[in-house]
């Protein structure tokens, strides 16, 4: 099956699952919310009395950033764990989420329910616990050793040059081969969830050892399909650049703002389920051929 | 090429009794009390340069001088015992690391009187700085075998060789592009009574030099394109050697630089002045400053621009902001007076950028630039700005390094907002500007300034030694950004007419001289006709913070009846609530109007206070839209005033005119009566926005 046909598979199963993404987004807003609440309280305390308070939501100006930089200065450090607290938690909780995603889009045609949704994710918990404690390896052999490795190269390029074109190439260069490699490792692992359930298996090293021999006969494949949909992400983020740019912000129009970021983060989330559904129908037609 | 140089000097001669009326100027007449000539040769290959130097200082005081004093500043670039590498190890943001066999120094070889007599016995090292680092050999001492006497001259032959660094504080080179500052010998500055004030290579500091007059051979080998202070008058190739000889020479300028590269592209242009300013732009600033028309007339410049070949595509950019630059700073401080000034776009890796020297000095840009963004235009009319303040107005940076930095950093935001408008936030990734992709903010630097000035009030007086700042940032911070916010600050106290006037009078005053602070506060109370004396014992000498705002409004309406026991008709008769209810339903005239007590209570939340004829100025405005305008001296740690009105108060407002701008917490300066949160909402929405954003990237991890 060419990939443009996974693609539109993938697609499909993802279009289906629209009560997912729901759960999904709910998530996100709350745990931000849990992070932006501390400021709003207060910015609301200290602005909302005074003239500077209409002006903070006209566009940054740095008369009242300065006095924000300035009047928080002892707050930053609890800043700091308002955030890192709520995104580790995060981070575990997605470990968790995971498996509701990926198990919803395995059953095809069953209604997403709360039930069935939280009844995959606590079922395939401590199996992506420990693929993530796996992954781990991944990205310190990709951070760790292979990025020293081309960084190195990189510098032997650039440390001899005699104008800025070398630098700006290189560091831009870099990105993206960091940006490809770490597609790679992210993928590796993907697909290393959907066999688990594909398979229902718990055997998550074997599932981990027997997926290099998986993607290694079909990588450039598997490969290009990650990235198709990693295309789709980049287009919605220029779409909603560019129609951010011209929506008017001033007044009550911030709520029509706020309405078009709220699309984005539901087409970052859709284009999540994307990618696993698109791995998981790449996965099901090559385990059953 | 000597007889060049006599050609040379007869002409300057012959200029010199020509304007001088058709007689030699007397040493005690002339600008400057020192002449170099200097003789420098260029290594390419073994990064070193060989020099010989004669000085000729004339003793303008009337003490008998037994010493002198010389920088030696490549030396600061020896070892890590030098005051400057020292004093950056403590400092975060100034630490400095030297790669090995990349150092930099200077030996004098020989130094010698015009008769022979050798000085070279009695050379010492001096570290008089306190903390002291005696490792330091930034100060070399030698005596006089006899003392020169007022009105003597003396004269020195010197010999050197130094090690040029791989590029350290913006001298050095990567490769064979070089950037040669602070590289010769050079005497202090002889202060009558009190010695030579010649102070080590700090870390956090900048220069200060006499006035001298300079001829300057720069050999190099023949495929470089070099640019120097002062104007080049000869070009002398060395067929043999494969070399150049380039002779440049300016008079009454304390300080020499050059820069040497294969591939500089080397451009001139002609700044014409009127052709830059019209007529009724004259006129304008002459009624302004109150000078008669022909003091305000500029004269033409020859501007020499230096730049990288991948920068090629900015030439205009460069010449347009060094025009702005000698065109506002002429009409508002005085006429540039110099023939040329040349600026570099700084070799590629020699760290060179963004740094003045006189009649030179160094721009900085990247390859890749958006128009919105004024660079390197901020830059380039900075640098050239030091020109004025440093290089004519010549301050001790060591000791008082806002006269300089201050003022001009305000000066550039002025000429910067008069020439472009706002900028926008230079922000890159990679290199790449996001303002190709993204509306970013923009910003009037007189803003960027305050936000950063701020926060280091409370850290050092502005008018710290600058050596003594806590740290690096704190002498950015105060010496740059504070000093400027309280210029400007100054400016809407006086009003932007009369501030023209202080600085152009401040600035042709102490032309070629070594202006103190009290002499700069000195000429603003004589220009404004008061004593501002406070403002800078408030805002420059000390750490106090500046904050006044407003911290309650209350409108309440006026009650005729209140409750309690009075006393009528010698009976104690009491009111209750619905006594007072029932006496108001009685007596309520047909469309009696409603009438509110308006209580504003202001506050002295800093310790910085305003005084002499200075009062702030509180506005409150009411419902009706009508308003009341009353002043406070400031004195108290608060006051209320009351106001009685038809209407209910929409808001108060201490400083309405934002005269205040050093005013740390402009947040507080208004208050409401009701409160709104439309901008609160839409600020917390994008937070909330970068949020989940940075939260649904983290899930990608997962």
């Amino acid at each position: 099956m060419g990939i443009f046909k996974l693609f539109k598979l993938g697609v499909q199963t993802a279009n289906k699952k629209a009560r997912m993404l729901i759960y999904l987004w709910l998530t996100n807003i709350l745990f931000s919310l849990i992070v932006v609440s501390p400021v709003y309280f207060l910015l609301q305390k200290d602005f909302s009395k005074s003239l500077l308070g209409d002006q903070i939501g006209e566009g940054m100006n740095l008369i009242w950033f300065g006095d924000i930089i300035f009047k928080y200065r002892d707050f930053y450090p609890s800043l700091i764990g308002v955030f890192i607290i709520p995104a580790v938690l995060f981070f575990l909780l997605y470990i968790y989420l995971n498996g509701g995603i990926i198990g919803r889009i395995a059953a095809q045609d069953v209604k997403v329910t709360l039930s069935n949704f939280f009844s995959d994710c606590g079922k395939y918990f401590f199996r992506f616990f420990r693929i993530f404690l796996i992954s781990l390896i991944g990205y310190f052999v990709l951070f760790g050793v292979v990025m020293k490795l081309i960084s190195a190269l990189f510098t032997l390029w650039t440390k001899n040059a005699s104008t800025g074109w070398p630098q700006i190439f290189s560091s831009n260069l870099k990105l993206l081969i960091t940006v490809l490699l770490f597609s790679i490792v992210r993928m590796f692992f993907d697909y290393v969830r959907v066999r688990l359930v594909i398979e229902d298996s718990k055997k998550t090293i074997k599932a981990t050892l027997t997926n290099f021999s998986f993607l290694g006969k079909r990588f450039f494949k598997v490969w290009l399909l990650y990235l198709l949909v990693g295309v789709v992400v980049v287009i919605f983020s220029v779409v909603y650049i560019g129609i951010n740019q011209i929506l008017p912000k001033a007044g009550l129009f911030f709520i029509i703002v706020f309405i078009w970021q709220q699309l984005y983060i539901l087409s970052k989330i859709w284009t999540k389920m994307l990618f696993f559904s698109t791995e998981y129908h790449y996965a099901k037609k090559s385990i059953t051929n | 090429m000597k007889n060049v140089r006599l050609l040379f000097l007869f002409l300057a001669v012959i200029s010199t009794l020509v304007l001088s009326g058709s007689r030699e100027l007397t040493a005690q007449e002339r600008i400057s009390n020192i002449t170099y000539e200097i003789k420098v040769k260029l290594d390419d290959k073994n990064k070193m340069l060989y020099g010989k130097e004669d000085i000729t200082w004339y003793n303008r005081t009337n003490d008998e001088v037994q010493d002198m004093w010389f920088h030696l500043y490549y030396n600061a670039f020896k070892n890590e015992k030098s005051t400057m590498i020292e004093e950056s190890k403590s400092d975060i943001m100034r630490g400095i690391r030297v790669k090995e066999g990349k150092w930099g120094w200077i030996d004098v070889l020989r130094i010698e009187l015009a008769d022979g007599r050798d000085l070279k016995p009695t050379m010492e090292f001096i570290t008089r700085d306190k903390p002291e680092h005696p490792g330091d050999e930034t100060v070399m001492r030698v005596c006089f075998p006899e003392a020169i006497k007022p009105g003597e001259e003396v004269y020195i032959q010197l010999e050197f060789q130094s090690k040029i660094p791989r590029t350290i504080a913006r001298s050095g080179y990567y490769q064979d592009s070089y950037f040669i500052a602070q590289w010769f010998p050079k005497p202090g500055v002889y202060e009558e009574g009190k010695g030579w004030n010649c102070h080590e290579y700090h870390s956090s500091s900048e220069f200060y030099a006499d006035f001298a007059d300079f001829i300057v051979d720069i050999t190099v080998p023949e495929d470089f394109v070099i640019g120097a202070s002062g104007k080049q008058i000869n070009a002398a190739p060395n067929e043999t050697e494969k070399t150049v000889t380039y002779t440049y020479q300016e008079n009454n300028i304390h300080d020499f630089a050059w820069t040497a590269d294969p591939y500089f592209i080397k451009v001139e242009r002609d700044f014409i002045a009127d052709k830059e300013v019209s007529q009724k732009e004259y006129e304008e600033v002459a009624g302004i400053l109150q000078l008669p028309f022909e003091d305000v007339k500029l004269n033409d410049v020859k501007m020499i621009l230096l730049i990288e070949p991948q920068h090629k595509g900015q030439i205009d950019r460069h010449f347009n902001a060094l025009k702005a630059a000698i065109k506002y700073y002429g009409i508002w401080y005085g006429p540039y007076p110099y023939e040329t000034v040349t600026m570099v776009d700084p070799p590629f890796r020699t760290r060179s950028g963004g740094m003045e020297y006189p009649t030179l000095f160094t721009a900085g840009t990247s390859i890749l630039t958006s128009k919105d963004v004024l660079s390197p235009e901020g830059v380039i009319i900075h640098e050239f700005g030091h020109g004025y303040w440093y290089g004519m107005c010549a301050n001790n940076e060591f000791e008082e390094a806002w006269l300089d930095e201050g003022i001009n950093t305000y000066s550039t935001g002025k000429t910067v907002a008069w020439a472009y408008g706002p900028g926008t936030l230079p922000m890159a990734f990679n290199g790449i500007p996001l303002s190709w992709f993204l509306k970013l903010p923009i910003y009037y630097d007189y803003e960027l300034d305050r936000a950063a000035a701020i926060n280091v009030v409370e850290l050092d007086p502005i008018t710290t030694y600058s050596w003594h700042f806590i740290n690096g940032a704190s002498y950015g911070g105060n010496v740059y950004m504070r000093a400027s916010t309280c210029l400007n600050t100054l400016e809407r106290l006086v009003g932007q007419d009369m501030m023209f006037r202080i600085l152009r009078t401040f600035q042709m005053r102490f032309r070629y001289k070594h202006p103190h602070t009290k002499d700069f506060i000195d000429v603003v109370n004589e220009v404004t006709e008061r004593d501002l004396t406070w403002f800078f014992k408030e805002l420059f000498f000390d750490t106090l913070d500046f904050d006044y705002g407003v911290s309650s409004l209350t409108s309440k309406k006026m009650k005729k009846y209140v409750r309690g026991v009075f006393e009528t008709n010698g009976n104690k008769e009491e009111y209750t609530k619905q006594k007072i209810y029932e006496l108001e339903e009685k007596n309520k005239a047909p469309e009696q109007k409603n009438v509110y007590i308006t209580k504003v209570k202001t506050r002295r939340f800093g310790e910085a206070k305003v005084k002499g004829d200075v009062a702030l100025k509180l506005k409150i405005i009411f419902d009706n839209d009508s308003e009341e305008i009353c002043y406070w001296n400031g004195q108290e740690r608060w006051k209320e005033f009351t106001f009685e009105k038809p209407a209910k108060a929409k808001y108060a407002q201490i400083d309405p005119d934002n005269i205040w701008l050093i005013d740390s917490n402009i947040v507080n300066n208004s208050i409401k009566r009701k409160p709104s949160r439309i901008g609160i909402w839409k600020l917390t929405s994008k937070l909330l926005f970068w949020t989940q954003n940075c939260f649904q990237m983290i899930s990608g991890l997962s």
